[in-house]
């Protein structure tokens, strides 16, 4: 389903077919925040999924580790870790795979760090999670990896705890934790939303370099499209639990073919535009769960919607290179 | 020009009143449970006259000692009273020196708490020192301190339980004004210009007071167990009069006669004091769901 | 960490002071001549010259910041003063009590926790309808059920029926720990159970408070099985709200040893108290409370320091 950025023959690292994560909701019903997501990913490969917030990305990120929460289930679909099927492993062998060979990155690194343990004690138990080595080594593979992802004067800081740390530094460490035993496939998700513009490009940066070294396979989940179109080889646009869009970044981005996709590219604001221009935000709300519209998902908000759409959903298909799943696609022909 | 305008009242479209706590409460399986429970005890107490089915100074020298039988359902005592009986009878003593005692403490609490609230400066800090001082300590400790000093009759266990439980309302009290005063229909009804006493009668002592019920559910509860320590350990109600503590007591001095005599108004303190804690727990889990 | 805990040494010397006075002057406030307390109330009349004496040999014709600062100075040479009414100063029946009492809270204290912590543990690492419900239940239960209840119906079963253990008296621990032990079991596991049952509602209280934080979710992310997320990411945290309610459960300790102590014929600091608060003994009373103050201070400061080592942020005096 993916373009690659080139022509590199790299191994897949991680294929999903048909992902649906399904959420009990009480009195015996359920909701499905996401409907059938199939991608791949190969080594070195710099994926992202794009959207906004209750489009579920996160859920689709968190489904891909086996960290759902209590009332939720993968419901359908396959995942694929380098050609073995995980998402119906048990969950002690599943223990073994995540931060080992498939790892996450969260989006608050204020509060994703054990505030009693120092942070080299808790790289330390990442490492050991994977690999027998004795108290020495593990504590001076931490310090390397510190600082490998900038962490300034690891050694003397290797036995700090997280509240003696900025945003910024936390965040490397999490990351820290993350490859420490080199997975093959890295997902970050909104990793630098909550930090500052200056801070968040050298985090991505550093990210870039690591990912780059050890050819991991990068899932970066974002609602800020700048930061896919910098970070990204190719790209997919998530709405209402499914994949509307997918295609290389810098093609997705400027030649977007699904209607969603260019309304969310019309809303950022452009310092090269008229000040005043009114920001052309899409009108009305991300559909929720629980209220799916029928046919396309997106039709109540879509300039071309046309009857058909508000009946039948939309199948994928191949516009000027990239996956769409729209009725009337921009540069298409069209039924 | 016209008198002060009259605080305005907040319900109408938009703004339609939940289902009272109270239906909410019932909702619960535990809850009604326990309400009933209670219910049942309060009435059975109140009504021992009529239902008690013996005088509770009957004696009957035939049946010292006597084990659980469909003529005495708890048994009888060291001189063949029926136990029930005496339960029952009891029950009026503890029941009202805890209902008497929350009633102090709930009262007294509520105006130090509003206080504390309204005067926030070194005056509120000073009542609120007292409170946390008190509230250190157990109630026992100074429970017995306290009879040590004026003695124990029912009057003083009264208003020493009273006094010893206020500090822990007057908490209560003061969070839940402080939480209102900051409320912004507060702020408006001031801007309006009405009076604070006012706005203190009208609307937020009844927004407090759902809290403050619940609060005395739990007060009730740990009274009658107070009151039963300190009889039990003779130090509470005194002979002749009879409470629950004291019929634990003698209970205990004539254990190894009868298992029975203890036995029963031990359950029936525990089913009380259970009763009511579960009472006031989801009446609390009701009026606010993020707490607890 | 030692300026943090030099801080809370000074203060809580600064409150024990502040508590002594407070002690002091309640004692003086109580109604009733102690002279005519010590003479047994009984006696009408009694002529001027003999109460003028008595007056004079409880100290009680100086000042009243005097007879406090004698006071005080008698406790720091290990004098509490004399009992109104035995023979024996009142340092003298604290020595022979004490450890009755302190072997009973310990007990008490160690059986709580040896109940609570695997049991919210094991709630915590297999959450389970069944035994969510069985221990949100014995908390609950626990926490109501008087402490003479279980007392009573535990000399009945295990006591008397059974006939295991003894169901009163004494055993000083360095005598004969075996016995000892075995005396004290019946009084401490009666206290421990409301004390278990504190800590079980607090302690799975944050357990699942925590299980929803970030930080678990980063540890469970790194590969670690679900138990060691449980011991080494949550139980830490939770405890913190756990040891921060010490307090609570010393206070339930205290008032509870009172009647663990009657119903259980032991004869520690409890059953002195209620025995000097039939007798009016104020000279006991006034240490006894001082002590259970003391108690208090003492452990909050423990609690702190215990907390200072848990907890690094704690530690940090100035932020960097």
């Amino acid at each position: 389903m993916t373009v690659a950025a080139t022509d590199r023959l790299t191994e897949t690292v991680l294929a999903v077919r048909g992902l649906e994560v399904e959420i009990a909701v009480g009195h015996g019903a359920s909701i499905r925040p996401v409907r059938g997501v199939s991608f791949e990913v190969r080594s070195g490969q710099r994926t992202g999924i794009v959207g906004e917030s209750g489009s579920g990305k996160s859920l689709t990120a968190f489904s891909l580790m086996r960290l759902l929460p209590p009332r939720a289930r993968i419901a359908a679909g396959d995942v694929y870790l380098r050609g073995r099927e995980v998402s119906r492993l048990p969950e002690s062998e599943m223990a073994g795979l995540r931060g080992g060979k498939i790892s996450l990155i969260y989006q608050d690194p204020m509060s994703s760090l054990n505030p009693l343990q120092s942070v080299g004690y808790q790289v330390m138990e990442a490492i050991s999670a994977h690999d027998r080595v004795g108290r020495r080594e593990a504590r001076d593979r931490a310090i390397e990896l510190l600082r490998d992802v900038g962490l300034p004067q690891p050694e003397r800081r290797v036995d700090d705890y997280p509240h003696e740390f900025s945003g910024g530094m936390r965040q490397r460490v999490v990351i820290a934790m993350a490859i420490c035993a080199n997975p093959d496939v890295l997902i970050a998700d909104e990793p630098t939303t909550s930090l500052d513009v200056t801070t968040q490009a050298r985090i991505m940066d550093m990210l870039a370099q690591i990912v780059a070294e050890r050819q991991m396979g990068v899932i970066l989940i974002t609602h800020d499209l700048g930061l896919a179109a910098s970070f990204c080889d190719d790209i997919h646009v998530m709405y209402a639990g499914r994949f509307v869009e997918s295609g290389g970044a810098a093609s997705v981005l400027q030649h977007p073919t699904h209607p969603y996709s260019e309304a969310l590219l019309e809303s950022i604001c452009h310092l090269d535009r008229d000040v005043t221009t009114p920001i052309a935000a899409i009108g009305g709300q991300p559909p929720s769960p629980h209220e799916l519209p029928s046919g396309c998902p997106f039709h109540p908000r879509c300039a071309r919607a046309q009857d058909v759409c508000t009946s039948e959903a939309p199948g994928p298909v191949d516009v000027a290179g990239h996956m769409t799943e729209c009725h009337f696609p921009i540069g298409g022909e069209g039924p | 020009m016209s008198n002060a305008p009259e605080v305005v009242s907040l319900e109408g479209p938009g703004l339609e009143r939940r289902e009272s706590a109270g239906w909410r409460l019932l909702r619960r399986p535990q809850a009604a449970l326990a309400g009933l429970v209670v219910g049942l005890i309060v009435a059975a107490t109140i009504g021992a006259p009529l239902f008690a089915p013996y005088a509770p100074t009957a004696t009957d020298y035939d049946r010292l000692f006597g084990a659980p039988s469909w003529a005495h359902p708890f048994g009888t005592d060291e001189l063949g009273r029926d136990i029930l009986t005496r339960v029952l009878y009891g029950g009026q003593t503890s029941l009202t020196v805890a209902a008497a005692a929350t009633a102090i403490a709930m009262l007294l609490g509520v105006v130090w708490g509003f206080v504390a609230a309204f005067r926030e400066g070194w005056i509120g800090e000073i009542l609120m020192r007292v409170a946390d001082t008190v509230m250190a300590l157990p109630v026992i400790l100074l429970g017995l301190v306290l009879v040590a000093a004026f003695g124990a009759s029912i009057l003083n266990l009264i208003i020493i339980l009273g006094l010893l439980f206020a500090p822990a309302t007057a908490r209560l009290a003061r969070s839940t004004l402080l939480v209102e005063l900051r409320s912004e229909y507060y702020v408006a009804a001031v801007s309006v210009g009405a009076s604070s006493w006012r706005i203190v009668a009208r609307e937020l002592l009844p927004n407090a007071l759902p809290v403050l019920l619940a609060r005395a559910s739990l007060v009730v509860a740990e009274a009658i167990f107070v009151e039963a320590s300190l009889s039990f350990v003779g130090l509470g109600v005194q002979p002749p009069e009879t409470s629950w503590g004291t019929l634990l007591n003698q209970g205990y001095s004539n254990l190894y006669s009868s298992y029975s005599y203890p036995i029963f108004p031990g359950i029936v303190i525990l089913v009380a004091v259970l009763a009511l804690n579960i009472l006031g727990d989801n009446l609390q889990k009701v009026l606010d769901p993020a707490r607890s | 960490m030692f300026k943090y805990v030099l801080r809370h040494v000074v203060s809580s010397v600064g409150l024990l002071f502040l508590s002594s006075i407070l002690i002091f002057l309640l004692m003086r406030v109580i109604p009733g001549d102690p002279t005519i307390t010590k003479l047994g109330g009984t006696i009408k009349e009694v002529d001027v010259e003999t109460l003028a004496s008595i007056r004079r040999q409880l100290g009680l014709d100086k000042s009243i910041p005097e007879q406090y600062v004698s006071w005080i100075a008698g406790i720091a040479h290990g004098d509490f003063g004399s009992s109104y009414f035995s023979q024996f100063p009142v340092t003298t029946l604290i020595e022979q009590r004490v450890g009755a009492t302190l072997e009973l809270a310990i007990m008490a204290m160690l059986i709580g926790i040896l109940i609570a912590v695997p049991a919210s543990v094991a709630g915590a690492i297999w959450p389970n309808r069944f035994l969510d419900w069985a221990l949100s239940g014995f908390a609950a239960v626990g926490i109501a059920i008087p402490t003479f209840v279980i007392g009573i119906v535990l000399i009945i079963v295990l006591g008397v029926e059974l006939n295991l253990l003894p169901t009163q008296g004494h055993v000083s621990f360095l005598k004969d720990p075996v016995t000892s032990v075995r005396t004290a079991l019946l009084p401490s596991i009666t206290l421990g159970i409301g004390v278990a049952a504190t800590i079980m509602r607090i302690l799975r209280a944050s357990l699942m408070e925590i299980a929803s934080a970030s930080f678990v979710r980063t540890a469970k992310g790194k590969g670690l099985l679900r138990r060691q997320v449980v011991v080494r990411h949550e139980l830490p945290n939770a405890s913190i709200p756990a040891i921060t309610a010490a307090g609570i459960i010393v206070a339930h300790l205290v008032g509870g040893a009172v009647i663990v102590e009657y119903v259980f014929a032991r004869p520690g600091l409890g059953s002195l108290l209620v025995d000097s608060v039939f007798q009016r003994d104020y000279g006991v009373l006034q240490a006894l409370v001082l002590l259970a103050a003391a108690a208090f201070i003492v452990t909050s400061l423990l609690v702190d320091v215990l907390l200072g080592f848990v907890d690094p942020r704690l530690r940090t005096e100035t932020s960097s």
